[in-house]
């Protein structure tokens, strides 16, 4: 999970300043060759004549990864790469199951406690070195070294029994994971939780070779050693990454020969349409052109599905006036929210009146949100502690930011919270590593213009991180007994409906208390992606997805 | 001569010790921290400070600062924060060559057109030529860039489809010809009007007159005596913006795909990746000192009436 710096009105403005760049010669670099270091090197190999092989490069922007070490991945722009390079015990399809990657099967024991996993023996590296369970220890291990310094490695492997200490700097060896032998792997956790195995999928989980990463240097990432579909060959800093299809990929290969990553940035639309790219998002100004049927480019817009994010609006409940919980809610219901997703975003978002995005898991259809009501929003005022306007404290609320001027919706809510309830509120700006730390600090009275996105598809994403009272990322300083309990019971539940009905009722009781204001869920996304391009899916999280996509001329 | 280059250059070292250290409090004791913009929302007190500790931020500030300064002196301005295991030079040197190309050809652009355009002016004054083409260059330099780039790139490359739209491929790529453009066009009304007002003002002087006097023709007053006086200004002016010529504008920089350095030092600042930020910071400030010294060598080079003393 991590917070996002929503920036719609911005993205009005700079929509030209969106994306990457291009390189328009292909390198034609050869994979280095790399010393192996057993000699095991696999024998069974895919049969050639099984493998679709149509090749061809799929052009693309991206912006250069802050790491390509599997282990320090915490960003979208790096674990779009490092996904399609490395791989682990299990990952997501595109439809985000849960599926085997180099684990092809496994058990979990009565208790839910410990999970016994069974590595394909067709499984090898870059270099054609076979993944052995030893190699999952070891990179487990690297993982949660201090020296290693990752910053998710707590989020994503700290259930695993033992990681705590090899954190701390107390051992290197988590007793948690045990290899059986070569193909076999043991992994014991502190206790049942049914969201252990999506944690898993995230690159922090990987599986990495040590003789790569211990001989490789400080930047061994640029001659990776993974075990992904695609292999990295050249990566020129600030100027382009080429990934080549991995013949001996132990699922099914890929069918694109190249992908070609363009990292200079440029005007996407002006490149796409002069065709040096074959995918683009599209500028809401360049959008009403390109959804009327007589534009040229309307055969390739394609519609995919929003992202797993929320942004809103947060309230630190004890500070005044919003230790008040009815004047929390006499602010929510005075926000007309399909108004401003119809005037202000062109129904590009969604209005939320919960916390699960649609499609999510748990997400709640029946859920009774807080929606527009003038009177109501009056009534609760005049109820509330703070209905004198002369005794009310003053109301600021603070945006990250270094543009000047603030989100639009903000504005327009500000604004009918003034016509509707005469409630006058400040807007301050604060730049983003500011904001970020005066956040952690709990110094903000209300803030705005944030969001957060889920990394795995698991309502605990959500609803325990930013609401559990003793949450690191709790900023709503929101503290009920009733949402811990089941937010507590539902970590260890097993059974699937019971917990998701456990979150649905945490959800009813946080939206009843109104800690915050759900704004926006991300709507659709609209891209134009070439004819030529097939399989392409759009998909609501970073997941491995390049091997299925093919050129057909 | 020598002494002078000497006694400048001795500066070097206090110069840079003021800036660095500047840099280095400031960013450190000013608000937010590269552990917490990494860590994002999900920031927990106990991951942070086991980050702050695998990277050195626990240490005391001083012992960081003369920790840092004493490998930079060696070389080595430490790794990125931002980019983990990336030597900070590794990031920054390929992104200022490229700025440093693309600000040559849009200096050249400007100076090519600029200075002769401005002499022509000034021996155009109080004709309409002379409103009229200041005027122009002026409303050209007006333009903002995120204007002139757009249509440059609507012009140039959807339309005539004479250039890709963006991308680097170094200063003898047809790529080149929209940053040539949009950048040195502008430069040209500066210097231009620097040109005129330098050349009016010698053309004034008793000298011109006592030359033209001795019967040289006007192409010989303008070449030997004119252009010498009336260029010295103009190379104090060239000779300090050197100093911005490792920089390009982020605007630029994301509109044209071009690998410079300027939005990666704002991206740098945001992150809070002192060791970039700091890098970039003495590298500038020595190009700065250097940048000045020249400018005063090629003064001396040029008049020999200026003398230092």
């Amino acid at each position: 999970m991590k917070n996002i710096f929503i920036l719609m009105s911005v993205h009005i403005g700079l929509f030209l300043i969106s994306c990457s760049a291009v390189a328009s010669e292909v390198g034609d670099a050869q994979n280095e060759s790399r010393p192996m270091t057993s000699a095991e090197i696999n024998t069974i190999l895919p049969d050639p004549k099984t493998i679709n092989l149509t090749g061809g490069m799929f052009n693309r922007l991206w912006s250069d990864p802050p790491t390509l070490d599997p282990h320090l991945c915490s960003d979208t722009t790096s674990s779009g790469i490092v996904v399609e390079v490395f791989g682990g015990l299990v990952s997501f399809d595109t439809s985000l199951n849960i599926i085997p990657d180099i684990a092809e099967s496994w058990d979990i024991s009565e208790n839910g406690q410990v999970y016994t996993f069974f590595l394909r023996n067709n499984a090898v590296f870059h270099d054609g070195k076979k993944v052995t369970a030893a190699d999952f220890k070891w990179s487990f291990e690297r993982a949660a070294n201090p020296e290693t310094a990752s910053s998710v490695a707590e989020t994503y492997l700290g259930d695993i029994k033992g990681v705590a200490n090899v954190l701390s700097g107390k051992t290197t060896e988590i007793t948690g994971i045990r290899v059986l032998d070569d193909a076999t792997l043991e992994i014991e956790i502190d206790a049942p939780k049914a969201y252990f195995l999506a944690k898993l999928t995230y690159p922090t989980a990987y599986v990495l070779d040590q003789y790569n990463v211990e001989t490789g240097g400080r930047n061994w990432t640029d001659n990776p050693n993974g075990t992904g579909p695609f292999k990295l060959i050249d990566y020129k800093i600030g100027e382009r990454i080429i990934l080549q299809r991995h013949d001996l990929y132990h699922l099914e290969p890929a069918k694109l020969f190249k992908i070609q990553m363009n990292l200079a940035g440029g005007s996407s639309m002006a490149m796409y349409e002069n065709d040096e790219i074959d995918i683009t998002g599209i500028g809401m100004l360049d959008l009403e052109r390109i959804k009327d049927p007589i534009d040229p480019l309307n055969s390739d817009l394609v519609i995919g599905n929003p992202g797993f994010s929320i942004s809103y609006i947060g309230f630190n409940s004890e500070i005044e006036p919003f230790d008040d919980a009815k004047f929390r809610k006499a602010l929510t219901y005075a926000i007309d929210k399909e108004m401003i997703a119809r005037e202000i975003y062109t129904d590009l978002v969604i209005p939320a009146y919960g916390i699960l995005p649609p499609g999510f898991p748990g997400f709640n259809r029946e859920l009774k949100g807080l929606k527009y009501n003038e009177i109501l929003a009056r009534k609760l005022l005049s109820e509330s502690k703070y209905a004198n306007v002369d005794t009310r404290p003053r109301i600021t609320v603070t945006v990250p930011g270094t543009g000047g001027s603030a989100n639009t919706d903000l504005e327009v809510i500000m604004n009918m919270w003034e016509e509707i309830l005469g409630v006058e509120v400040a807007i301050q700006q604060v730049e983003w590593a500011t904001f970020l730390s005066d956040l952690d600090e709990k110094r903000f009275q209300m803030f705005a213009g944030i969001g957060w996105e889920a990394d795995y598809p698991d309502p605990q994403d959500f609803l325990d991180i930013l609401f559990h009272t003793n949450s690191e990322n709790n900023q709503l300083s929101y503290s009920n007994y009733e949402v811990d309990s089941l937010l507590e019971r539902a970590r260890i539940e097993t059974d699937v409906e019971e917990r998701i009905a456990m979150y649905q009722s945490a959800e009813q009781l946080i939206i009843n208390d109104a800690p915050l204001i759900p704004l926006w869920y991300p709507g659709e996304r609209y891209l134009l992606i070439k004819e030529k391009i097939k399989n392409f899916e759009l998909t609501p999280m970073i997941v491995p997805k390049m091997r299925f996509v093919y050129i057909e001329d | 001569m020598l002494k002078f280059i000497v006694r400048r250059l001795l500066w070097l070292p206090i110069l840079l010790f003021m800036v660095s250290a500047f840099t280095f409090f400031i960013g450190t004791y000013g608000p937010g921290d590269p552990v917490q913009v990494m860590l994002g929302a999900r920031y927990d007190p106990d991951t942070a400070d086991r980050l702050r500790m695998s990277l050195g931020l626990d240490r005391p500030v001083i012992i960081q600062y003369v920790d840092y300064m004493t490998s930079a002196m060696q070389g080595d301005f430490g790794e990125s924060l931002r980019y983990r295991g990336r030597g900070v030079m590794s990031l920054l040197a390929p992104k200022m060559l490229v700025s440093l190309q693309v600000n040559l050809v849009a200096m050249s652009v400007s100076i090519i057109i600029g200075l002769p355009l401005g002499f022509w002016l000034a021996h155009k004054q109080g004709t309409w030529i002379d409103p009229f083409v200041v005027s122009l260059t002026l409303m050209i330099m007006s333009i903002p860039i995120m204007l002139s780039i757009p249509l440059a790139l609507w012009g140039l490359c959807l339309k005539a489809d004479l250039v890709p739209c963006s991308g680097w491929g170094g200063v003898f790529d047809s790529r080149i010809l929209i940053p040539a453009i949009t950048m040195g066009l502008p430069g040209v009304a500066g210097l231009a009007r620097l040109m005129r007002s330098s050349t009016l003002e010698v053309l004034g002087q008793d000298f011109v007159r006592t030359a033209y006097a001795k019967g040289l023709t006007r192409i010989q007053v303008d070449y030997r005596h004119v252009l010498r006086n009336s260029i010295i200004p103009i190379i104090t002016v060239l000779s300090l913006s050197l100093a911005g010529m490792l920089t390009t504008g982020f605007i630029t920089e994301r509109l044209l795909g071009i690998p410079g350095v300027g939005d990666f030092a704002i991206q740098s600042i945001f992150n809070r990746d002192y060791p970039v930020i700091m890098a970039f910071t003495i590298v500038l400030a020595t190009v700065f000192v250097f940048a000045n010294l020249l400018a005063d060598i090629a003064y001396m080079l040029i008049d020999p009436r200026i003398r230092v003393t």
